[in-house]
């Protein structure tokens, strides 16, 4: 029985046993089972969601929120401002609702995790060279290719048109999608087949080589044994009334590797009894906002890729990524200010907005505990004055951009700001509070809670992800990124959870 | 509590300038299932915001009234102002009051043929189970 979904409380408790038990079918979940498993080991992976694939994908921005988003995405950061933190639950994780931006880790990234951390310049051959061979591997298997001309649409289109204007370094994205459709249904799931996603990937992949996968299955502890990791228990979870279902326990003959994201691999450690100074500490993420502006002519932002462009030429100066990023209309119904007669009549200008956003590669470190509401975590994060100033400058960016690009007006969503600002008095923006409150903002690319390094005190993990202090345990997920990236995350976490998983292996 | 939630995204979300408002997208058949579906601290939520939205009109239209009692013009008027308040919590139960009225708002196949958009298929609710 290779796939095992969800169990009522009346059936049997489910006991299973493998070399490995992977703890999440995301990017790093996915990434380091799928080289085990080639490898001829037996694993088990264990993924808290439900199966959907591409049949059963939501098509409503509803129904993405209610089926693939983490608990309807309502974990906010406890700080100054309460912004989303973005993370999915289902097959797969996050890659079945993001853009599938495929963007190799920047060299300076590993120098400063050199510099700062002690990593990467032990084992078999520099940490950089093994990345960059995996992302070789990767975009290979999952045929991570550019944008294709037809499937581009308006908006991503204008933006390039208004980077050039503007004599920016931008291009269309590469992503992992095959002959992307231009659906602009990224967030809800490609049901095209086009992105390639873990979940059509990777994990039938593994199921194929005789793993078993347990959907549905939130792990609610690692099972110790003293200090050695020997497996994991739970209790299914009904994928539509989440009622609890009967107990699953797995258990791991070698390792238990922990991939369950950057918010719940920390709070997973320490439910789970896993001490460490560090843990749950140096949370960062690329917190980002979006500017609409207002073009003459139709934009119809949803036609193409959800994401298809982008600019890293901020990245080291300021510190900004800028992507273009289609958002659906019951989404921008209550991102646009204002209620009434007022809201109808700024929503009835939705043909006509294009939303481009920016990341920002925030220094600002948090923290990430298990809340007291049950399993969830409990993020703690504000932005310091210097990533405020960044995030500003974005904004700025972003609405030179579209005035370059032809817009006649921006919308730039901060309160105490008027809605709409001609492109004329788009300077007004240089003086934008600096106080995270008034922005409605999202925290997307998350790093850290369980960071890897060399200083005990520092770091949870060593670097080739043990936990130190324990044995037969791994973290191979974005927690174990000790800084941010500056760049789309998932091409570095997928490559860095095959290096850990080979090592592994080497023992 | 339905009743607050209702009368308080039918007031954000009216008909008007050429689009249906929520009164006209079947608002009681969508919060029947939000309020089953949603997670129970989301809904919770909502339904504080949803208090907030009616016990407010006192600092933005100056009545003393709740918003359900107003008249139609002035709970407009209330509408709008309330989701610009200078108090940030205020704001933001307003803005997490806004959210499923968007998702039912936008999702109604009469407002996304407005918008040059196809109507979604109901969205399917399997998984895979072998």
């Amino acid at each position: 029985m290779p796939h095992v979904s969800f169990r009522d409380r009346t059936e049997n408790a489910y006991e299973g046993e493998a070399d490995y038990v992977v703890i999440g079918s995301g990017a790093g979940g996915a990434a380091a089972a799928s080289v085990l498993s080639r490898a001829g080991a037996k694993v088990a992976l264990v993924e808290a969601g439900a199966w959907r694939d591409p049949e059963h994908y939501p098509n409503s921005a509803y129904g993405s929120l209610r089926s693939l988003m983490d608990d309807w995405n309502n974990t906010v950061t406890m700080g100054r401002a309460l912004w989303p933190v973005v993370q999915a639950r289902t097959m797969g994780g996050t890659t079945v609702v993001n853009s599938a931006i495929a963007v190799r880790t920047p060299s300076d990234i590993f120098d400063r995790w050199d510099k700062e951390h002690g990593i990467g310049s032990g084992g078999r051959a520099p940490l950089r060279e093994r990345i960059a061979s995996h992302q070789d591997d990767l975009e290979r298997e999952l045929c991570v290719e550019e944008v294709p001309p037809e499937a581009r649409g308006r908006s991503n289109l204008l933006a390039k048109q208004g980077a050039d204007a503007l004599k920016w370094d931008s291009h269309y994205m590469r992503r992992y999608v095959k002959g992307c459709a231009g659906s602009g249904q990224c967030l809800q799931g490609c049901k095209k087949l086009r992105k390639q996603s873990t979940n059509i990937t990777l994990i039938p992949e593994i199921l194929e080589r005789g793993a078993d996968v347990l959907s549905s299955a939130p792990v609610d502890r690692i099972v110790m044994e003293g200090r050695r990791a020997v497996g994991v228990r739970g209790h299914f979870d009904d994928p539509h009334t989440h009622r609890r279902g009967t107990s699953f326990m797995v258990r791991a003959k070698k390792a238990v590797l922990v991939a369950a994201s950057a918010t719940h691999s920390p709070v997973l450690l320490a439910r789970s009894g896993i001490k460490s100074p560090a843990l749950g500490e140096f949370f960062r993420a690329h917190p980002g906002t979006g500017v609409f502006g207002i073009y003459d002519e139709p934009v119809d932002q949803n036609v193409g890729a959800t994401q298809g462009w982008a600019s890293t030429m901020f990245r080291e100066d300021p510190g900004l990524k800028l992507e273009t990023l289609a958002v659906p209309l019951e989404l921008v119904a209550s991102r646009f200010a204002g209620g009434g007669q007022l809201l109808m009549e700024r929503l009835s200008q939705y043909r006509h907005v294009a939303m481009w956003c920016h990341a920002v590669r925030a220094e600002s470190a948090g923290t990430v505990k298990p809340s007291l509401f049950g399993s969830k975590p409990n993020v703690r994060y504000t932005l310091d004055r210097t990533d405020m100033l960044k995030f500003r400058r974005g904004m700025n960016l972003l609405a030179q951009q579209h005035v370059a690009a032809g817009a006649r007006a921006i919308i730039p969503g901060i309160a105490g700001m008027p809605f709409e600002i001609e492109a004329k008095d788009i300077k007004i923006l240089e003086d934008a509070p600096l106080d995270p409150r008034p922005y409605l903002a999202i925290l997307s690319h998350l790093f850290g809670g369980c960071v890897m390094g060399r200083d005990p005190q520092r770091s949870v993990t060593d670097e080739r992800g043990r936990v130190r202090g324990y044995e037969n345990l791994i973290v191979c997920d974005a927690s174990v990124i000790p800084t941010n990236l500056g760049v789309n995350p998932q091409h570095t976490i997928m490559a860095l959870a095959r290096v850990f998983a080979e090592d592994l292996l080497e023992g | 509590m339905r009743f607050f939630v209702r009368t308080a995204l039918t007031a954000l979300y009216p008909p008007g300038h050429g689009l249906p408002g929520l009164v006209d997208c079947d608002i009681d058949g969508f919060l029947r299932r939000f309020s089953q579906q949603a997670a129970p601290l989301l809904w919770l939520g909502v339904v504080m915001g949803a208090l907030v939205f009616h016990a407010t009109p006192l600092f933005t239209v100056y009545v003393p009234l709740p918003a359900f009692a107003l008249p139609s013009g002035m709970r407009d008027r209330h509408a709008n102002k309330i989701t610009s308040f200078p108090i940030y919590l205020v704001r933001q139960a307003i803005f997490l009051l806004k959210l499923p009225g968007g998702l039912c708002w936008g999702t109604h196949p009469e407002v996304r043929k407005h918008f040059a958009l196809a109507a979604y298929e109901p969205d399917p609710q399997t998984v895979r189970v072998t």
